[in-house]
Order: structure tokens, then sequence, then C-alpha cells
């Protein structure tokens, strides 16, 4: 990461002058706090640490997972995408749609419902990445304004109803495991693996952190923003196009209203794995840990027998926790770059 | 992760959100005169179960053909003051009368109180308003609806005789503060005591089918003995047997549940899941309306009028 940011055309800001080590060390401190976390819990409730609970974690955390991956993208060019909820009903309810057509074969409904969850996350996800910078309006605005209207539209499509009784060829995935691990987090763990190598081994990646950094910079060293945050914005959605075609095997169902606030629980696994909100700075590790965290709390919590108001209480104190955390980081990092 | 906890979090985002509010007027207004016009009061047309209502209620009038009827929704389960805003709109427009399905069961009493002062008749359907908040205001309005604890009784008693003395169960609730919700809480709390059943949790998963299939998983993890589950909804329940059947326990553990929705049935046929209740949602803001006609007409109702309910089993 560090040697490719040297490398970039792109003054780096000040932020931006931490060291490999140092990252890493930030990285490290997320893991320590999930490594105590799974201490914890494998000391008070005995069967957290057993292969079917671990199992269970794993494709639990898979869907947000595959969504704070998106929003990784979002956030560190500087923006949010408050919209990956509702469009993942829309992507789903489009997708079940397409697979129950009659007139279709199997293979041909499963392949047409595919692609057409992906492109419908895609074409969302582009069209909030240019709203946002052609009229240069926050994301935040924009993609709030998506969520309302890709909600309305998947109840359009739907006339509100659930759409379910999926071919089983289609549905197998969502149960499928290798060696033991779900097939489902395997696929979030290879998206993120990609994910990891746009972001810190190509162009597009470095642009998305000089933006995130400072995109007037960008601006006048002759760049342009505009293509590489309508990208950015569309790998959020393509990534909302797979999260809801895992939900589909997972649940065998669609419905209009499902994935409501997902985006949050997204946004939180994003700055828990410490990027920073305001962009620029942070990596999909540190998401992967973060996911896990949220994961991680929400199931050893109920095999304590903690009860659900405690729950929802322990899960924002973390949350802010992570924050408060993440503004010392930022602190030291401008101390040490400087 | 609780994602509700989330939303209070964003509370702009949830005021824009909701603020849209979308009302589907579809009446002439009052001013055509002849016929009555009775303003209907919607929760979430985004729910299944409220979508199936309105368009119940829609069908019912055209057959009735001798009123105009004005349905208002609002955008989600918990948005309050969208309700508000529709009573109020609704008085504004000076219609006869009012049946609403109340989001909460005394927050939007004080609306409904300005309304039957202002000369409409109010019919409760759904969800009754609090008894004792009634009293205050000194209005006893009449409430036309299914007796969610006694059906909820009916689903959990098929459960504990399925069971039989012992079985250890445990309850996926729904939205915690939801009156129905409640009310089949105790409904099932009433089956598992008087079938001498064991109950070894209860937890909320906010009437979603991913939150329950997450909650349950877990749920399993801290009590492998579970022998059966109450789910508060059918919703819920399809994300439950999603559960069961990725532990590999299908058959083994057994589920009733509440709503009968189109896509429990082929879980029902299956035996994955033993019953459900039918509360003829379809008919309840009909069989409201009916009653505000006869309110129009000079009766006076009180009390609580029962609509049926039917245990639905394979």
């Amino acid at each position: 990461m560090s040697a490719s940011n040297a490398s970039s055309p792109i003054g780096t800001s000040p932020s931006r002058g931490g060291g490999l080590a140092r990252r890493a060390l930030r990285e490290a401190g997320i893991g320590l706090a999930l490594l105590a976390m799974v201490v914890f819990f494998a000391a008070v409730a005995p069967d957290f640490t057993t292969h079917e609970n671990v199992a269970n974690i794993l494709t639990q955390i898979t869907i947000n997972l595959i969504l704070a991956t998106g929003m990784t993208f979002a956030i560190l060019i500087g923006g949010i995408d408050l919209s990956v909820g509702a469009v993942m009903a829309l992507c789903a309810v489009v997708a079940g749609t397409v697979l129950k057509l009659d007139s279709l074969s199997d293979p041909v409904a499963i392949a047409l419902g595919i692609a057409a969850s992906l492109a419908v996350g895609m074409a969302c996800g582009a069209c909030n990445g240019f709203v946002s910078s052609f009229w240069r309006v926050p994301s935040f605005i924009v993609t709030l304004g998506m969520l309302n209207v890709a909600r309305g539209a998947a109840l359009e499509v739907t006339n509100a109803r659930t759409i379910y009784d999926f071919p089983d060829s289609f549905t197998a995935f969502g149960t499928a495991s290798v060696l033991g691990v779900p097939v489902m987090f395997v696929l979030a763990l290879l998206l993120l693996g990609a994910g990891w190598v746009v972001l810190t081994r190509t162009v597009f990646g470095r642009m998305i952190y000089a933006i995130g950094n400072n995109e007037e910079a960008v601006r006048l060293s002759g760049h342009r923003p505009f293509v590489f945050k309508v990208l950015a914005f569309t790998v959020t959605g393509l990534c909302v196009g797979i999260a809801a075609l895992v939900y589909m095997t997972r649940l065998t169902i669609a419905n209009p209203i499902l994935g409501i606030g997902f985006e949050l629980n997204a946004i939180a696994a994003v700055i828990i794995g410490g990027t920073s909100l305001s962009g620029g700075r942070g990596s999909l590790v540190g998401t992967l840990l973060g996911a896990a965290i949220i994961g991680v709390l929400a199931n050893g919590l109920i095999l304590m027998g903690v009860t659900d108001f405690v729950r929802q209480i322990i899960t924002g104190l973390v949350i802010i926790g992570a924050v408060i955390l993440d503004s010392y980081r930022a602190r030291l990092a401008a101390r040490g770059g400087a | 992760m609780d994602r509700r906890s989330f939303l209070a979090a964003c509370a702009a985002a949830g005021t824009l959100a909701a603020a849209p509010g979308f009302a589907l007027a579809q009446g002439t207004g009052a001013q055509t005169g002849r016929k009555p016009v009775v303003g209907l009061v919607m929760k979430s047309l985004a729910n299944e179960f409220f979508k199936d209502m309105q368009e119940g209620a829609v069908r019912h009038v055209q057959e009735r053909g001798d009123l105009t009827l004005i349905p208002l929704g609002i955008q989600s389960e918990t948005d309050i003051d969208g309700q508000i805003a529709a009573v109020e709109n609704l008085i504004t427009r000076k219609v006869d009368a009012i049946v609403i399905a109340p989001a909460d069961s005394r927050a939007l009493l004080s609306p409904v109180v300005r309304a039957i002062h202002a000369g409409i008749k109010v019919v409760n359907i759904d969800v009754a308003f609090d008894p004792a908040s009634m009293k205050k205001h000194g209005v006893d309005i009449v409430f036309v609806g299914p007796d969610n604890r006694a059906g909820a009784r009916m689903s959990g008693d098929v459960l504990a005789k399925a069971l039989g003395r012992g079985g250890k169960v445990v309850i996926i609730e729904g939205n915690p503060g939801a009156e129905n919700g409640v009310q089949r809480k105790l409904g099932y709390t009433d089956a598992i005591s008087a079938g001498g059943l064991t109950l070894v949790d209860s937890r909320t998963a906010h009437w979603e089918t991913e939150e329950a299939n997450t909650v349950f998983s877990n749920m399993l993890t801290a009590h492998h003995d579970i022998q059966g589950v109450m789910s508060a909804n059918d919703s819920m329940t399809l994300g439950v047997v999603k559960a069961i059947d990725a532990a590999g326990r299908s058959g083994q553990i057994k589920v009733v549940s509440f709503d009968n929705i189109p896509a429990i049935q082929p879980l029902l046929k299956d035996g994955k899941v033993l019953a459900t209740v039918d509360q003829f949602g379809a008919q309840l803001a009909g069989d409201g309306i009916d009653n505000a006609m006869k309110e129009i007409a000079g009766q006076t109702l009180t009390g609580w009028i029962r609509t049926p309910l039917k245990l639905v089993t394979a």
C-alpha cells in the first residue's frame, strides 16, 4: 500500500504519510479487539467455539461483509451510500421476478436472474455516483433519495408481496459449504480480496484514496475525479447486487422490505474497521475485521444469554468506542506524518 | 447486530424518509355530497398484511357502493407522526367517519379524540386503543378486530400437544412495544403454561426474516435441546425454518406461527410448520367500514367486536 502510494502522482496529504508499519499496527489493534472478544466469549459461552457456531457466524456476517466491502469504496472516496439496503431489496425482487418467469428453463432463469441483480445494483450505484459528482451534491443526500426511490420501486414491482419458491439449483448455494466453511463466505472473501487488489495495486485504487484525501488537489493535478467517483459507487452497487443474490439463496425468498437498515450495519463495519468517515484513510482488511466484530458480538451476546435490549446498548457502545479510537488514530497519524 | 438500533441513530434520515408518507387519496371528497365519506387510516402499506387489508377494503367499498373511501397509508410501521398527520388531514376534509389501525395505541388517541369532538365517527381496527388512555380522554371507541392473544394460544396449543409436557420451546417475538406482538407473546405463554412446556428463551427478531434466521441460529447454538418454536409472524418463521434446515434438524424441531401468508403454505404442506393463524386481514378493514356506516346511520357502538380467527394446519 505504502509503496504504491509513494509512486502516486498525486501529492500525499499528512494523514497518508503513515508508513506500512503504522498502518499494519492500526489493523492489528482492531484484530486484537476481535481476538479479545473471541477469547472472552469462548470463556463464558462453551458453545461459542464449536464448529457449528463458527460456521453460523461466518454465514451471518457474509451479507454485511459484502455490503461493507462496497461501502468501503464509497467511504474511502469521501462519500457514503445510504441506499444499499433498499437497492438490495430492489435487486432481489427484480431477480426474483425473473427467476419466477414460467417461460424460462431453470438454468436460463438463474443466469438472467443473477445478471438482473448485478445490473440493477450497478445501475443504482452508477446513478448515485453520477448525480453526486456531476452536480457536486453530497452523496449522503443523493443516496438518501435513492434509498426512497429503490424502496418504492421494489414495492411497486412486487405490489408489496413476498416472492418465494425459487429453483432448488439456485438456492442450493445458500447452504453449500467447503470443508465446513460456508461457500457464501468464501465468495465474500474472494470479493474482498479482489477489492483489496483494486484498492492497493491499481491506478483506480490510488485515485480513490487520493480523491478521498483531497479532491481539489486531484482536480488541480489534471485528473478528473468525476469518472472515478462514478466507478467507485458502481463498485458499491455491484456488491449490493451480489449481496441480494446471497440473501435470496440463504433465505429462499425475496421481499420488498428486506434489508431495512442494512446500510447502517455496513457503515458500522467499515468505521469499526478503522476507515475514516471523512475518506482517504482505511482498508478492506479493517472492514473484514469490523464485520467480524459485529457478527461475533451479536452471536456471543445471545450465547451468553444477554437480553435483547442490553445487547442493543452494548452494540451501540462498541460503535461509539470505535469512533473514539478512530479520532485518536487520526490525531496520531497527523502528528506522525507531518 | 440489531439494525433497528441504528435507525434511531440516523434520525435525520428517518425523518426525511418518512416525510412523504404516500397518501393514496382516491375519494372525490366530501363535497360530492350524498354518499358518506369514510377515511381509512392504515399502517405501512409496505407490509403485505396491510396491503391485503387495504385492497380488501377498496373491493368491499366497491361492492357496497354507498360510500366514498379515502384510504391513507404511512411508510413504516412505526411512523406515528405520519398517522397523526393523516388523521388531521381527514378532520380538515370533514369526513363522516374514520376507520383507523393505530400505529400506537396511545399516541394516536389525541388526534382521534379531536376527530370525535369534530363530530366524526371513529372505528378502531387491528390493534385496540389503550383502555386506560381512552378513559382519561372520556371516550369509548369501538374496536373491531381479532383477539391476537387467543389466536396465538390456539397456535401454541398445537405445539404443546405435539411436544407433550416438559417440551422445551423458544418464542420469536415481534417488535417490542407493538401491541399485536405483545398480545401474541402473551397467547404463546398461555399455551406454554397450560401445556406444561418449558420456555428456554424469548427474543425479538423485529418481524424480519433475516434477523429471525440469525437470532434463531444463535439461540439454537446456546440451547441445543430446543424442541419447538413459537414465532409471532410468518415472515420470521421463514427465517426460523431455514435455520433449522441449515442445522440439519429438519423435522426434529417443530414450529408454529401466525398470519397465514402465501409464502408459508409450502412449509405447512411439508410439515415444517405445524400451524399458523389466519385473522382474515383482507376482511378486517371492510368489517371496520361496515361498523362505521352503522355509526353514521345513528347507532352507537362501544366495546370489542371480535372478528374471526382460524387455525390453519397442514
